[in-house]
């Protein structure tokens, strides 16, 4: 055997290896009755938007692509979407209290403003998830808009 | 004559009132601004002293004036100062603020416990009081 059959070899004993250690990927949940589109926060488009660039990490309807099963990029997919979670599940919008959720408007309008986010790996492996500059506008303006409605509210259930 | 006059009048009156009818809205709008809590004197002595040495409109420190700028706060919109405090409450439950490596070289900038009290029970705005 030569060199580089030792080498592959290696390489294939370790890949089949990691398949091994546990990692757990956030489970999906298709029923949301908290959806922030399902409570008539956004409409159509920004809906359709949300969905194809956001939802996939941000929310409980992960759709998860074949190399989400396959270690090690399965490892970065639960962390990337586990960490997406915590930070905004647009499925669970109703069980914010009205400060957090204009916190994360605020954060959804500067990170989408500055490019940050859908994030760059993310849209490399899911080009549709891409945002040009006018969808990223219009989601500034409603996420802007949309902090006066949620804050307003509040004022009205007093 | 006379009754001619009367639709444009009445016409001009019916205008008087859709006028204010919407008007109304933005007054509420206004009060609410008007209503929106003034930072208390103690809050604002904690932020001087803890916070606005780099949080400002002239900060060196890029990363802590694009994250809050104390200059702009209390001209941003009611909603804004509310998504501004809640994730200031957020940073500080963390206990991420002041940076521990800010504090290697400046100790005496840590929040004492009355500090972190005040601005955490600032920063809760609406939610304790519920």
């Amino acid at each position: 055997m030569k060199l580089w059959q030792y080498i592959l070899g290696g390489v294939a004993v370790v890949f089949v290896g990691i398949q091994f250690v546990p990692n757990e990927l956030p489970a999906v949940e298709t029923d949301n009755p908290g959806d922030i589109v399902l409570n008539g926060l956004a409409s159509e488009e920004i809906s359709t938007m949300l969905k194809t660039s956001c939802y996939s990490c941000h929310s409980n309807e992960t759709v998860y692509p074949w190399y989400s099963y396959v270690a090690p990029s399965s490892w970065l997919v639960a962390k990337d979407v586990r960490e997406a979670r915590e930070e905004v599940n647009f499925s669970t919008w109703q069980e914010y209290e009205m400060m957090d959720k204009l916190g994360i408007l605020d954060d959804i309008a500067i990170e989408v403003k500055e490019g940050r986010m859908p994030m760059e790996i993310y849209t490399l492996m899911h080009p549709s998830g891409k945002l040009d500059d006018a969808q990223r506008a219009k989601i500034v303006t409603w996420a802007e808009e949309t902090m006066d409605i949620v804050a307003e509210e509040e004022d009205e259930e007093e | 004559m006379k009754k001619t006059f009367l639709f444009p009048t009445l016409a001009i009156l019916g205008l008087l009132f859709i006028q204010g009818t919407t008007k109304s809205v933005s007054e509420t709008e206004a009060e609410l601004h008007a209503l929106a809590p003034d930072m208390p004197a103690n809050v604002k002595a904690v932020v001087e002293q803890k916070c606005y040495g780099c949080h400002n409109a002239a900060s060196k420190n890029e990363k802590g004036k694009a994250k809050l700028d104390w200059d702009a706060f209390e001209a941003t919109k009611k909603s804004k100062q509310m998504a501004t405090m809640a994730k200031i409450n957020e940073t500080l439950t963390k206990g991420e603020m002041p940076p521990a490596k800010f504090l290697e070289n400046k100790p005496e900038g840590k929040l004492s416990e009355s500090d972190l009290a005040t601005l955490m029970e600032w920063s809760a705005g609406k939610k304790k009081s519920k």
